[in-house]
Protein backbone atom coordinates (compact mmCIF):
# COMPACT_ATOMS: atom_id res chain seq x y z
CA UNK A 1 0.00 0.00 0.00
CA UNK A 2 2.88 2.45 0.98
CA UNK A 3 4.75 1.45 -1.93
CA UNK A 4 1.93 1.90 -4.11
CA UNK A 5 1.61 5.52 -3.18
CA UNK A 6 5.45 5.95 -3.43
CA UNK A 7 5.17 5.02 -7.22
CA UNK A 8 2.18 7.16 -7.75
CA UNK A 9 4.21 9.77 -6.76
CA UNK A 10 6.94 9.14 -8.46
CA UNK A 11 5.44 8.33 -11.98
CA UNK A 12 4.03 11.95 -11.04
CA UNK A 13 6.83 13.54 -9.99
CA UNK A 14 8.77 12.25 -13.24
CA UNK A 15 5.86 13.84 -15.88
CA UNK A 16 5.90 16.42 -13.49
CA UNK A 17 9.62 17.09 -13.95
CA UNK A 18 9.70 16.68 -17.74
CA UNK A 19 8.46 20.20 -18.98
CA UNK A 20 4.88 20.39 -19.47
CA UNK A 21 4.66 22.40 -22.53
CA UNK A 22 6.70 19.89 -24.68
CA UNK A 23 3.51 17.45 -24.91
CA UNK A 24 2.25 19.45 -27.78
CA UNK A 25 -1.40 18.54 -28.37
CA UNK A 26 -3.55 19.65 -31.51
CA UNK A 27 -5.60 21.44 -29.38
CA UNK A 28 -6.01 22.59 -26.09
CA UNK A 29 -8.12 20.80 -23.72
CA UNK A 30 -10.58 23.92 -23.91
CA UNK A 31 -10.64 23.88 -27.15
CA UNK A 32 -11.32 20.17 -27.12
CA UNK A 33 -14.13 20.27 -25.29
CA UNK A 34 -15.65 23.13 -27.25
CA UNK A 35 -14.86 21.11 -30.36
CA UNK A 36 -16.67 18.47 -28.77
CA UNK A 37 -19.86 20.79 -27.58
CA UNK A 38 -20.09 21.95 -31.39
CA UNK A 39 -20.04 18.69 -32.69
CA UNK A 40 -22.74 16.75 -30.20
CA UNK A 41 -24.87 20.25 -31.01
CA UNK A 42 -24.65 19.41 -34.77
CA UNK A 43 -25.50 16.17 -34.62
CA UNK A 44 -28.00 16.97 -32.33
CA UNK A 45 -29.73 19.56 -34.45
CA UNK A 46 -29.39 17.36 -37.67
CA UNK A 47 -32.71 15.21 -35.73
CA UNK A 48 -34.96 18.18 -35.46
CA UNK A 49 -33.63 19.91 -38.96
CA UNK A 50 -34.64 16.47 -39.86
CA UNK A 51 -38.16 16.49 -38.53
CA UNK A 52 -38.64 20.27 -39.79
CA UNK A 53 -37.18 18.86 -43.08
CA UNK A 54 -40.10 16.10 -43.10
CA UNK A 55 -42.79 18.58 -42.27
CA UNK A 56 -41.76 20.78 -45.00
CA UNK A 57 -41.89 18.39 -47.47
CA UNK A 58 -45.54 17.13 -46.87
CA UNK A 59 -46.97 20.62 -46.82
CA UNK A 60 -45.15 21.17 -49.95
CA UNK A 61 -46.62 18.55 -51.69
CA UNK A 62 -49.89 18.39 -50.07
CA UNK A 63 -50.45 22.55 -51.04
CA UNK A 64 -52.47 21.38 -54.29
CA UNK A 65 -54.83 19.47 -52.25
CA UNK A 66 -55.02 22.18 -49.05
CA UNK A 67 -55.54 24.84 -51.54
CA UNK A 68 -58.34 22.86 -53.04
CA UNK A 69 -60.19 21.67 -49.63
CA UNK A 70 -58.26 23.62 -47.18
CA UNK A 71 -59.36 22.26 -43.77
CA UNK A 72 -62.78 20.79 -44.76
CA UNK A 73 -60.59 17.94 -46.24
CA UNK A 74 -60.52 16.56 -42.58
CA UNK A 75 -64.29 16.80 -42.21
CA UNK A 76 -65.82 15.60 -45.51
CA UNK A 77 -65.82 12.00 -45.89
CA UNK A 78 -66.31 11.75 -49.90
CA UNK A 79 -63.24 9.91 -51.14
CA UNK A 80 -63.70 9.43 -55.03
CA UNK A 81 -60.59 9.62 -56.85
CA UNK A 82 -62.12 8.99 -60.54
CA UNK A 83 -64.01 12.74 -59.61
CA UNK A 84 -61.18 14.09 -57.95
CA UNK A 85 -62.97 14.52 -54.73
CA UNK A 86 -61.44 14.03 -51.42
CA UNK A 87 -62.10 14.27 -47.67
CA UNK A 88 -60.49 12.50 -45.09
CA UNK A 89 -63.16 11.86 -42.10
CA UNK A 90 -63.15 7.77 -42.87
CA UNK A 91 -59.22 7.68 -43.06
CA UNK A 92 -59.18 9.49 -39.61
CA UNK A 93 -62.12 7.35 -37.95
CA UNK A 94 -60.76 4.28 -39.47
CA UNK A 95 -57.58 5.18 -37.70
CA UNK A 96 -59.16 6.38 -34.26
CA UNK A 97 -61.64 3.37 -34.15
CA UNK A 98 -59.06 0.68 -34.64
CA UNK A 99 -56.56 2.10 -32.74
CA UNK A 100 -58.69 3.07 -29.89
CA UNK A 101 -60.02 -0.50 -29.85
CA UNK A 102 -56.28 -2.09 -30.15
CA UNK A 103 -55.48 -0.37 -26.81
CA UNK A 104 -58.72 -0.80 -24.88
CA UNK A 105 -57.94 -4.63 -25.89
CA UNK A 106 -54.05 -4.26 -25.30
CA UNK A 107 -53.37 -1.97 -22.18
CA UNK A 108 -55.21 -4.12 -19.95
CA UNK A 109 -53.38 -7.43 -21.38
CA UNK A 110 -49.93 -5.70 -21.85
CA UNK A 111 -50.33 -4.32 -18.11
CA UNK A 112 -51.25 -8.09 -17.05
CA UNK A 113 -48.93 -9.99 -18.56
CA UNK A 114 -46.31 -7.35 -17.34
CA UNK A 115 -47.23 -7.66 -13.55
CA UNK A 116 -47.94 -11.53 -14.52
CA UNK A 117 -43.96 -12.11 -15.34
CA UNK A 118 -42.50 -9.36 -12.83
CA UNK A 119 -44.51 -10.50 -9.60
CA UNK A 120 -45.93 -14.41 -10.11
CA UNK A 121 -43.65 -16.55 -12.25
CA UNK A 122 -40.25 -17.54 -11.12
CA UNK A 123 -37.54 -15.66 -12.24
CA UNK A 124 -36.45 -18.04 -14.40
CA UNK A 125 -39.68 -19.14 -15.99
CA UNK A 126 -40.67 -15.33 -15.93
CA UNK A 127 -37.58 -14.69 -18.45
CA UNK A 128 -38.32 -17.43 -21.00
CA UNK A 129 -42.18 -16.27 -21.27
CA UNK A 130 -40.56 -12.14 -21.69
CA UNK A 131 -38.49 -13.70 -24.38
CA UNK A 132 -41.75 -15.42 -26.15
CA UNK A 133 -43.50 -11.96 -25.65
CA UNK A 134 -40.79 -9.82 -27.33
CA UNK A 135 -40.21 -12.23 -30.19
CA UNK A 136 -44.28 -10.95 -31.21
CA UNK A 137 -42.23 -7.61 -31.89
CA UNK A 138 -39.88 -9.38 -34.65
CA UNK A 139 -42.93 -10.65 -36.21
CA UNK A 140 -42.90 -8.49 -39.25
CA UNK A 141 -46.23 -6.74 -40.48
CA UNK A 142 -46.83 -8.71 -43.64
CA UNK A 143 -46.84 -11.69 -42.08
CA UNK A 144 -49.64 -10.43 -38.98
CA UNK A 145 -50.87 -9.37 -42.46
CA UNK A 146 -50.87 -12.67 -43.61
CA UNK A 147 -51.76 -14.89 -40.36
CA UNK A 148 -54.94 -11.99 -40.39
CA UNK A 149 -56.21 -13.23 -43.80
CA UNK A 150 -55.60 -16.98 -43.67
CA UNK A 151 -56.44 -17.51 -39.37
CA UNK A 152 -57.95 -14.32 -37.79
CA UNK A 153 -60.25 -13.15 -40.28
CA UNK A 154 -62.45 -16.68 -40.41
CA UNK A 155 -62.43 -16.58 -36.64
CA UNK A 156 -63.61 -13.55 -36.35
CA UNK A 157 -66.47 -14.53 -39.11
CA UNK A 158 -66.82 -17.88 -37.69
CA UNK A 159 -66.35 -17.85 -34.10
CA UNK A 160 -66.16 -14.31 -32.29
CA UNK A 161 -68.61 -12.84 -34.82
CA UNK A 162 -71.78 -15.22 -33.71
CA UNK A 163 -70.92 -14.98 -30.43
CA UNK A 164 -70.87 -11.21 -30.25
CA UNK A 165 -73.67 -11.35 -32.11
CA UNK A 166 -76.01 -13.14 -29.75
CA UNK A 167 -74.52 -11.62 -26.63
CA UNK A 168 -74.40 -8.32 -27.48
CA UNK A 169 -76.44 -8.11 -30.76
CA UNK A 170 -78.76 -5.22 -28.93
CA UNK A 171 -75.66 -2.72 -29.83
CA UNK A 172 -75.08 -0.64 -32.89
CA UNK A 173 -71.77 -2.00 -32.52
CA UNK A 174 -71.76 -5.43 -33.71
CA UNK A 175 -74.83 -5.03 -35.73
CA UNK A 176 -74.64 -6.04 -39.73
CA UNK A 177 -73.09 -8.63 -42.06
CA UNK A 178 -69.04 -9.42 -40.93
CA UNK A 179 -67.10 -10.68 -44.01
CA UNK A 180 -63.81 -11.43 -41.68
CA UNK A 181 -62.23 -8.39 -43.15
CA UNK A 182 -63.07 -4.91 -41.09
CA UNK A 183 -62.93 -2.64 -38.24
CA UNK A 184 -62.52 -5.73 -35.67
CA UNK A 185 -59.90 -7.83 -37.34
CA UNK A 186 -57.75 -4.61 -37.90
CA UNK A 187 -57.98 -3.92 -34.34
CA UNK A 188 -57.33 -7.24 -32.63
CA UNK A 189 -54.42 -7.59 -35.30
CA UNK A 190 -52.93 -3.76 -34.31
CA UNK A 191 -53.44 -5.30 -30.55
CA UNK A 192 -51.44 -8.16 -30.87
CA UNK A 193 -48.48 -6.34 -32.39
CA UNK A 194 -48.52 -3.55 -29.59
CA UNK A 195 -49.06 -6.31 -26.36
CA UNK A 196 -45.11 -6.67 -26.59
CA UNK A 197 -44.01 -3.20 -26.84
CA UNK A 198 -46.36 -2.33 -24.06
CA UNK A 199 -45.27 -5.50 -21.92
CA UNK A 200 -41.96 -4.67 -21.96
CA UNK A 201 -41.95 -0.81 -21.26
CA UNK A 202 -44.52 -1.58 -18.29
CA UNK A 203 -42.14 -4.40 -17.17
CA UNK A 204 -39.31 -2.02 -16.79
CA UNK A 205 -41.84 0.27 -15.27
CA UNK A 206 -43.06 -1.82 -12.20
CA UNK A 207 -38.88 -3.13 -12.01
CA UNK A 208 -38.46 0.15 -10.83
CA UNK A 209 -40.60 -0.03 -7.96
CA UNK A 210 -38.72 -0.88 -4.44
CA UNK A 211 -39.24 -4.24 -2.88
CA UNK A 212 -39.40 -2.39 -0.18
CA UNK A 213 -42.38 -0.84 -1.09
CA UNK A 214 -44.16 -4.07 -1.95
CA UNK A 215 -42.89 -5.54 1.81
CA UNK A 216 -44.65 -2.35 3.11
CA UNK A 217 -47.52 -3.46 1.35
CA UNK A 218 -47.86 -6.99 2.61
CA UNK A 219 -46.02 -6.52 6.56
CA UNK A 220 -49.66 -4.39 6.60
CA UNK A 221 -51.71 -7.67 5.76
CA UNK A 222 -52.54 -6.72 1.93
CA UNK A 223 -53.16 -10.05 -0.25
CA UNK A 224 -50.60 -10.42 -3.48
CA UNK A 225 -53.45 -8.91 -5.29
CA UNK A 226 -53.72 -5.69 -3.18
CA UNK A 227 -49.97 -5.44 -2.75
CA UNK A 228 -49.93 -5.43 -7.14
CA UNK A 229 -52.88 -2.85 -6.46
CA UNK A 230 -51.35 -0.40 -3.83
CA UNK A 231 -47.49 -0.67 -4.49
CA UNK A 232 -47.02 -1.76 -7.69
CA UNK A 233 -49.79 -0.16 -10.10
CA UNK A 234 -50.84 2.80 -8.25
CA UNK A 235 -47.36 4.56 -7.80
CA UNK A 236 -45.95 2.96 -11.35
CA UNK A 237 -49.20 4.73 -13.23
CA UNK A 238 -47.64 7.86 -14.94
CA UNK A 239 -44.98 4.95 -16.46
CA UNK A 240 -47.57 2.70 -17.39
CA UNK A 241 -49.71 5.42 -19.08
CA UNK A 242 -45.86 6.39 -21.41
CA UNK A 243 -45.74 2.51 -22.10
CA UNK A 244 -49.52 2.64 -23.81
CA UNK A 245 -48.86 5.80 -25.56
CA UNK A 246 -46.03 4.51 -27.15
CA UNK A 247 -48.24 1.54 -27.94
CA UNK A 248 -50.51 3.82 -29.36
CA UNK A 249 -48.18 5.51 -31.56
CA UNK A 250 -47.15 2.72 -33.18
CA UNK A 251 -50.88 1.24 -33.75
CA UNK A 252 -51.84 5.02 -35.35
CA UNK A 253 -49.03 4.48 -38.00
CA UNK A 254 -49.22 0.55 -38.40
CA UNK A 255 -49.52 0.45 -42.21
CA UNK A 256 -49.25 -3.36 -43.83
CA UNK A 257 -50.97 -5.62 -41.62
CA UNK A 258 -53.91 -3.29 -41.60
CA UNK A 259 -54.01 -2.75 -45.14
CA UNK A 260 -54.56 -6.03 -45.38
CA UNK A 261 -57.55 -7.11 -42.96
CA UNK A 262 -59.39 -3.85 -42.71
CA UNK A 263 -61.09 -4.22 -46.01
CA UNK A 264 -59.98 -0.99 -47.59
CA UNK A 265 -63.52 0.97 -47.76
CA UNK A 266 -63.95 4.14 -47.05
CA UNK A 267 -66.75 4.36 -45.06
CA UNK A 268 -67.53 5.61 -41.66
CA UNK A 269 -70.17 2.94 -39.91
CA UNK A 270 -71.29 2.14 -36.40
CA UNK A 271 -70.60 -1.56 -37.09
CA UNK A 272 -67.19 -3.29 -35.87
CA UNK A 273 -67.66 -5.87 -38.46
CA UNK A 274 -67.99 -3.43 -41.44
CA UNK A 275 -64.53 -3.23 -43.88
CA UNK A 276 -63.34 0.86 -43.40
CA UNK A 277 -59.83 2.12 -44.00
CA UNK A 278 -57.30 4.12 -42.10
CA UNK A 279 -54.84 7.03 -43.24
CA UNK A 280 -51.83 4.88 -43.50
CA UNK A 281 -53.87 1.79 -45.39
CA UNK A 282 -55.41 4.55 -47.95
CA UNK A 283 -51.91 5.80 -48.82
CA UNK A 284 -50.12 2.55 -49.09
CA UNK A 285 -53.18 1.07 -51.23
CA UNK A 286 -53.58 4.11 -53.93
CA UNK A 287 -50.05 5.66 -53.90
CA UNK A 288 -49.15 3.29 -56.54
CA UNK A 289 -52.18 3.86 -58.68
CA UNK A 290 -52.70 7.44 -58.09
CA UNK A 291 -52.77 9.39 -61.61
CA UNK A 292 -53.99 12.88 -60.92
CA UNK A 293 -51.67 15.31 -59.14
CA UNK A 294 -54.45 16.00 -57.00
CA UNK A 295 -55.14 12.40 -56.35
CA UNK A 296 -50.83 12.35 -55.33
CA UNK A 297 -51.13 15.51 -53.22
CA UNK A 298 -54.62 14.80 -51.64
CA UNK A 299 -52.72 11.15 -50.22
CA UNK A 300 -49.75 14.19 -48.96
CA UNK A 301 -52.28 16.09 -47.36
CA UNK A 302 -53.44 12.35 -45.42
CA UNK A 303 -50.06 11.84 -44.36
CA UNK A 304 -49.75 15.41 -42.91
CA UNK A 305 -53.04 14.74 -41.20
CA UNK A 306 -52.14 11.37 -40.15
CA UNK A 307 -48.42 13.36 -38.41
CA UNK A 308 -50.76 15.72 -36.76
CA UNK A 309 -53.03 13.31 -35.43
CA UNK A 310 -50.04 11.17 -33.85
CA UNK A 311 -48.68 14.25 -32.32
CA UNK A 312 -52.02 15.70 -30.91
CA UNK A 313 -52.90 12.17 -29.33
CA UNK A 314 -49.08 11.95 -27.91
CA UNK A 315 -49.53 15.60 -26.68
CA UNK A 316 -52.46 14.57 -24.87
CA UNK A 317 -51.55 11.07 -23.38
CA UNK A 318 -48.25 13.37 -21.71
CA UNK A 319 -50.73 16.02 -20.68
CA UNK A 320 -52.32 13.10 -18.46
CA UNK A 321 -49.10 11.97 -17.37
CA UNK A 322 -47.96 15.70 -16.52
CA UNK A 323 -51.21 16.32 -14.48
CA UNK A 324 -51.02 13.18 -12.53
CA UNK A 325 -47.59 14.08 -11.58
CA UNK A 326 -47.99 17.34 -10.80
CA UNK A 327 -51.39 16.44 -8.75
CA UNK A 328 -49.07 13.58 -7.04
CA UNK A 329 -46.89 16.36 -5.83
CA UNK A 330 -49.68 18.20 -4.36
CA UNK B 1 -44.30 -4.25 32.01
CA UNK B 2 -45.98 -7.26 32.98
CA UNK B 3 -44.35 -10.78 32.47
CA UNK B 4 -47.00 -12.28 30.10
CA UNK B 5 -45.00 -13.61 27.44
CA UNK B 6 -46.96 -12.69 24.14
CA UNK B 7 -44.72 -14.46 21.65
CA UNK B 8 -43.08 -17.43 22.45
CA UNK B 9 -40.10 -18.95 19.87
CA UNK B 10 -39.29 -22.50 19.71
CA UNK B 11 -36.15 -23.78 18.28
CA UNK B 12 -36.50 -21.84 15.26
CA UNK B 13 -34.07 -22.49 12.41
CA UNK B 14 -33.93 -20.42 9.21
CA UNK B 15 -32.23 -21.91 5.96
CA UNK B 16 -31.66 -19.60 2.79
CA UNK B 17 -31.24 -22.68 0.45
CA UNK B 18 -28.48 -24.16 2.15
CA UNK B 19 -27.34 -21.78 4.28
CA UNK B 20 -28.01 -22.21 7.69
CA UNK B 21 -29.28 -18.37 9.12
CA UNK B 22 -30.51 -19.28 12.14
CA UNK B 23 -30.18 -21.74 14.30
CA UNK B 24 -32.69 -23.18 16.37
CA UNK B 25 -32.97 -20.09 18.38
CA UNK B 26 -35.63 -20.39 21.99
CA UNK B 27 -36.84 -16.72 23.17
CA UNK B 28 -40.02 -15.61 24.72
CA UNK B 29 -41.12 -11.78 24.57
CA UNK B 30 -43.23 -10.64 27.28
CA UNK B 31 -45.96 -8.43 26.58
CA UNK B 32 -46.01 -4.55 27.06
CA UNK B 33 -42.19 -4.20 26.75
CA UNK B 34 -39.41 -3.59 24.75
CA UNK B 35 -36.61 -6.19 23.19
CA UNK B 36 -33.83 -5.76 21.18
CA UNK B 37 -32.06 -7.67 19.06
CA UNK B 38 -28.07 -6.60 18.49
CA UNK B 39 -25.60 -8.37 16.75
CA UNK B 40 -22.71 -8.01 14.36
CA UNK B 41 -23.82 -7.80 10.56
CA UNK B 42 -24.98 -11.08 9.01
CA UNK B 43 -25.68 -12.97 12.19
CA UNK B 44 -29.21 -13.63 11.31
CA UNK B 45 -31.41 -10.64 13.23
CA UNK B 46 -33.07 -9.58 10.61
CA UNK B 47 -33.90 -12.73 9.21
CA UNK B 48 -35.29 -13.55 12.57
CA UNK B 49 -37.55 -10.91 12.87
CA UNK B 50 -38.47 -11.19 9.50
CA UNK B 51 -39.70 -14.89 10.98
CA UNK B 52 -42.35 -13.38 13.22
CA UNK B 53 -44.64 -12.14 10.80
CA UNK B 54 -43.73 -14.65 8.10
CA UNK B 55 -42.15 -12.01 5.48
CA UNK B 56 -39.33 -13.80 4.90
CA UNK B 57 -41.45 -16.08 2.74
CA UNK B 58 -41.12 -13.17 -0.03
CA UNK B 59 -37.66 -14.50 -0.23
CA UNK B 60 -37.37 -17.45 -3.08
CA UNK B 61 -35.57 -20.26 -1.72
CA UNK B 62 -36.46 -19.17 2.29
CA UNK B 63 -37.21 -22.05 4.53
CA UNK B 64 -37.84 -21.93 8.60
CA UNK B 65 -38.47 -24.58 10.80
CA UNK B 66 -39.93 -24.85 14.17
CA UNK B 67 -42.61 -22.53 16.46
CA UNK B 68 -43.84 -19.28 17.21
CA UNK B 69 -46.58 -19.01 19.15
CA UNK B 70 -48.67 -16.78 19.11
CA UNK B 71 -52.10 -16.21 21.10
CA UNK B 72 -51.81 -20.20 21.01
CA UNK B 73 -51.26 -20.70 17.52
CA UNK B 74 -48.13 -21.93 15.72
CA UNK B 75 -47.50 -18.83 13.31
CA UNK B 76 -45.28 -21.39 11.11
CA UNK B 77 -48.04 -23.58 10.66
CA UNK B 78 -49.28 -23.98 7.12
CA UNK B 79 -52.88 -23.37 8.27
CA UNK B 80 -52.13 -19.65 9.63
CA UNK B 81 -52.84 -17.32 6.81
CA UNK B 82 -50.07 -14.84 6.75
CA UNK B 83 -52.74 -12.04 5.27
CA UNK B 84 -54.12 -12.89 8.97
CA UNK B 85 -50.87 -12.92 11.10
CA UNK B 86 -49.54 -9.44 9.59
CA UNK B 87 -52.56 -7.80 10.54
CA UNK B 88 -51.93 -9.16 14.40
CA UNK B 89 -47.99 -8.52 13.96
CA UNK B 90 -46.81 -5.25 12.24
CA UNK B 91 -43.34 -4.52 10.70
CA UNK B 92 -41.48 -0.93 10.63
CA UNK B 93 -38.25 -1.12 8.15
CA UNK B 94 -34.93 -0.02 7.80
CA UNK B 95 -35.79 2.68 5.44
CA UNK B 96 -39.06 4.59 5.56
CA UNK B 97 -41.43 3.26 3.11
CA UNK B 98 -44.61 5.34 2.74
CA UNK B 99 -46.86 4.34 -0.59
CA UNK B 100 -45.24 7.34 -2.69
CA UNK B 101 -48.62 7.77 -4.82
CA UNK B 102 -50.39 8.38 -1.77
CA UNK B 103 -50.85 11.53 0.62
CA UNK B 104 -50.28 11.17 4.59
CA UNK B 105 -53.78 10.07 5.67
CA UNK B 106 -54.28 7.18 2.92
CA UNK B 107 -50.74 6.23 3.86
CA UNK B 108 -52.06 5.66 7.66
CA UNK B 109 -55.47 4.58 6.88
CA UNK B 110 -54.98 1.79 3.77
CA UNK B 111 -53.99 -0.98 6.62
CA UNK B 112 -57.64 -0.57 7.62
CA UNK B 113 -59.07 0.52 3.92
CA UNK B 114 -57.37 -3.04 3.33
CA UNK B 115 -60.00 -4.60 5.98
CA UNK B 116 -62.51 -3.24 3.52
CA UNK B 117 -63.29 -0.48 5.94
CA UNK B 118 -65.01 2.37 4.31
CA UNK B 119 -66.56 5.46 7.09
CA UNK B 120 -64.89 8.05 6.77
CA UNK B 121 -65.02 9.45 10.03
CA UNK B 122 -63.85 6.70 11.45
CA UNK B 123 -60.87 6.19 8.99
CA UNK B 124 -60.50 9.91 10.03
CA UNK B 125 -60.53 9.50 13.62
CA UNK B 126 -58.26 5.90 13.53
CA UNK B 127 -55.81 8.52 11.56
CA UNK B 128 -55.69 11.03 14.27
CA UNK B 129 -54.63 8.92 16.53
CA UNK B 130 -52.28 7.01 15.38
CA UNK B 131 -50.44 9.90 14.11
CA UNK B 132 -50.89 11.25 17.36
CA UNK B 133 -49.53 8.01 19.10
CA UNK B 134 -46.92 8.62 16.72
CA UNK B 135 -45.68 11.99 17.54
CA UNK B 136 -46.42 13.51 14.30
CA UNK B 137 -50.24 14.60 14.61
CA UNK B 138 -49.02 18.48 15.12
CA UNK B 139 -46.07 18.19 12.17
CA UNK B 140 -49.04 17.28 9.48
CA UNK B 141 -52.51 18.05 10.62
CA UNK B 142 -52.42 21.08 8.13
CA UNK B 143 -51.36 18.98 5.65
CA UNK B 144 -52.72 15.45 5.39
CA UNK B 145 -54.00 15.42 1.87
CA UNK B 146 -50.01 16.29 0.88
CA UNK B 147 -47.86 13.06 -0.24
CA UNK B 148 -46.42 11.32 2.32
CA UNK B 149 -43.10 11.44 0.66
CA UNK B 150 -42.54 14.93 1.17
CA UNK B 151 -42.17 14.40 4.28
CA UNK B 152 -38.76 14.29 6.10
CA UNK B 153 -37.07 11.44 6.36
CA UNK B 154 -37.68 11.22 10.44
CA UNK B 155 -41.41 11.95 9.89
CA UNK B 156 -41.34 9.42 7.08
CA UNK B 157 -40.12 6.86 10.08
CA UNK B 158 -42.94 7.87 11.84
CA UNK B 159 -45.78 7.86 9.08
CA UNK B 160 -44.80 4.21 9.04
CA UNK B 161 -44.86 3.47 12.66
CA UNK B 162 -48.26 5.49 12.85
CA UNK B 163 -49.66 3.23 9.02
CA UNK B 164 -48.42 0.19 11.22
CA UNK B 165 -50.27 0.95 14.25
CA UNK B 166 -53.16 1.65 12.86
CA UNK B 167 -54.39 -1.91 12.62
CA UNK B 168 -53.74 -1.95 16.41
CA UNK B 169 -51.50 -5.16 16.21
CA UNK B 170 -50.38 -6.45 19.75
CA UNK B 171 -46.99 -6.96 18.43
CA UNK B 172 -44.95 -4.34 16.54
CA UNK B 173 -41.28 -5.65 14.77
CA UNK B 174 -38.71 -2.79 13.53
CA UNK B 175 -35.94 -3.73 11.37
CA UNK B 176 -33.40 -1.16 12.54
CA UNK B 177 -35.81 1.66 12.41
CA UNK B 178 -33.54 4.61 13.08
CA UNK B 179 -30.20 3.29 10.88
CA UNK B 180 -31.55 5.52 8.26
CA UNK B 181 -31.98 8.62 10.44
CA UNK B 182 -29.74 11.40 11.78
CA UNK B 183 -29.78 11.52 15.90
CA UNK B 184 -32.21 13.91 16.44
CA UNK B 185 -34.61 12.09 14.16
CA UNK B 186 -33.61 8.79 15.76
CA UNK B 187 -34.31 10.39 19.25
CA UNK B 188 -37.69 11.31 18.49
CA UNK B 189 -38.14 7.73 17.54
CA UNK B 190 -36.53 6.16 20.18
CA UNK B 191 -38.66 8.23 22.62
CA UNK B 192 -41.61 7.04 20.67
CA UNK B 193 -41.02 3.62 21.27
CA UNK B 194 -40.81 3.89 25.05
CA UNK B 195 -44.10 5.34 24.85
CA UNK B 196 -45.38 2.90 22.65
CA UNK B 197 -44.59 -0.07 25.00
CA UNK B 198 -47.67 0.79 27.00
CA UNK B 199 -50.06 -0.09 24.69
CA UNK B 200 -47.82 -2.15 22.04
CA UNK B 201 -44.93 -5.06 22.56
CA UNK B 202 -42.21 -3.57 20.52
CA UNK B 203 -39.03 -6.30 18.79
CA UNK B 204 -36.38 -3.94 17.71
CA UNK B 205 -33.48 -4.87 15.38
CA UNK B 206 -30.76 -2.32 16.08
CA UNK B 207 -27.56 -1.90 15.18
CA UNK B 208 -26.77 0.48 17.67
CA UNK B 209 -25.72 -0.85 21.22
CA UNK B 210 -26.41 2.55 22.89
CA UNK B 211 -29.78 2.37 21.58
CA UNK B 212 -30.98 -1.35 22.72
CA UNK B 213 -29.53 -0.15 26.28
CA UNK B 214 -31.55 3.00 26.48
CA UNK B 215 -34.53 1.92 25.17
CA UNK B 216 -34.91 -1.84 25.23
CA UNK B 217 -35.97 -4.34 28.59
CA UNK B 218 -34.89 -7.34 27.11
CA UNK B 219 -31.67 -7.96 24.62
CA UNK B 220 -31.14 -10.67 22.72
CA UNK B 221 -27.43 -10.76 21.46
CA UNK B 222 -27.12 -12.96 17.78
CA UNK B 223 -24.09 -14.50 16.80
CA UNK B 224 -23.78 -16.19 13.29
CA UNK B 225 -27.62 -17.36 13.53
CA UNK B 226 -26.88 -18.46 17.10
CA UNK B 227 -28.42 -16.75 20.22
CA UNK B 228 -25.58 -16.31 22.53
CA UNK B 229 -27.86 -14.61 25.15
CA UNK B 230 -31.09 -13.25 26.26
CA UNK B 231 -32.32 -11.58 29.04
CA UNK B 232 -32.74 -8.24 30.68
CA UNK B 233 -30.97 -5.48 29.28
CA UNK B 234 -29.81 -4.64 32.61
CA UNK B 235 -27.98 -7.23 32.69
CA UNK B 236 -27.05 -7.78 29.50
CA UNK B 237 -25.04 -4.49 29.06
CA UNK B 238 -23.43 -4.80 33.01
CA UNK B 239 -23.11 -7.75 33.73
CA UNK B 240 -22.92 -10.52 30.86
CA UNK B 241 -23.05 -13.97 31.44
CA UNK B 242 -21.11 -14.93 27.92
CA UNK B 243 -17.70 -13.78 27.02
CA UNK B 244 -18.69 -12.95 23.57
CA UNK B 245 -21.44 -10.66 24.81
CA UNK B 246 -18.80 -9.04 27.05
CA UNK B 247 -16.67 -8.81 24.16
CA UNK B 248 -19.18 -7.68 21.74
CA UNK B 249 -20.73 -4.84 23.98
CA UNK B 250 -17.11 -3.47 25.25
CA UNK B 251 -16.25 -3.50 21.16
CA UNK B 252 -13.82 -6.22 21.12
CA UNK B 253 -15.47 -7.72 18.50
CA UNK B 254 -17.89 -7.68 15.54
Amino acid sequence: MVRDIENIQHSFSTENDGNISKKQTFLTYGEQDKFAYYLLKLVASLVIILLLGMIAMLLNSSLSAIEEFGIGFALNDNWNPVEDEFGALAFLFGTLVTSALAILIAAPLSISVAVFINEILPTKLGKLISLFVEMIAAIPSIVFGLWGIFFLGPFVKDVLTPFLKSNFGFLPLFQGASFGIGILTASIILAIMITPTITSICREVLKTVPKIQKEAALALGATRFEMIKIALIKPSFSGLTGGVVLGLGRALGETMAVAMVIGNSPTITASLFSPAATMASVIANEYAEADSDLHLSAMCYIGLLLFLVTFIVNSFARAIVWKKQRKARG
Amino acid sequence: MSSDIILQVNNLNVWYEDFHAVKGITVGYPEKSISAIIGPSGCGKSTFLRCLNRIYEEVPGAKATGEIILEGKNILDKSVDPVELRRRIGMVFQKPNPFPAMSILDNVTIGLRLQGIKDKSYLMNIAEQCLRKAALWDEVKDKLHKLGTSLSGGQQQRLCIARALAVNPPVLLMDEPTSALDPIASAKIEDLMSELKKEFTVIVVTHNMQQAARIADYTSFFVLGDLIEHGLSSDIFTNPKQQKTEDYITGRFG
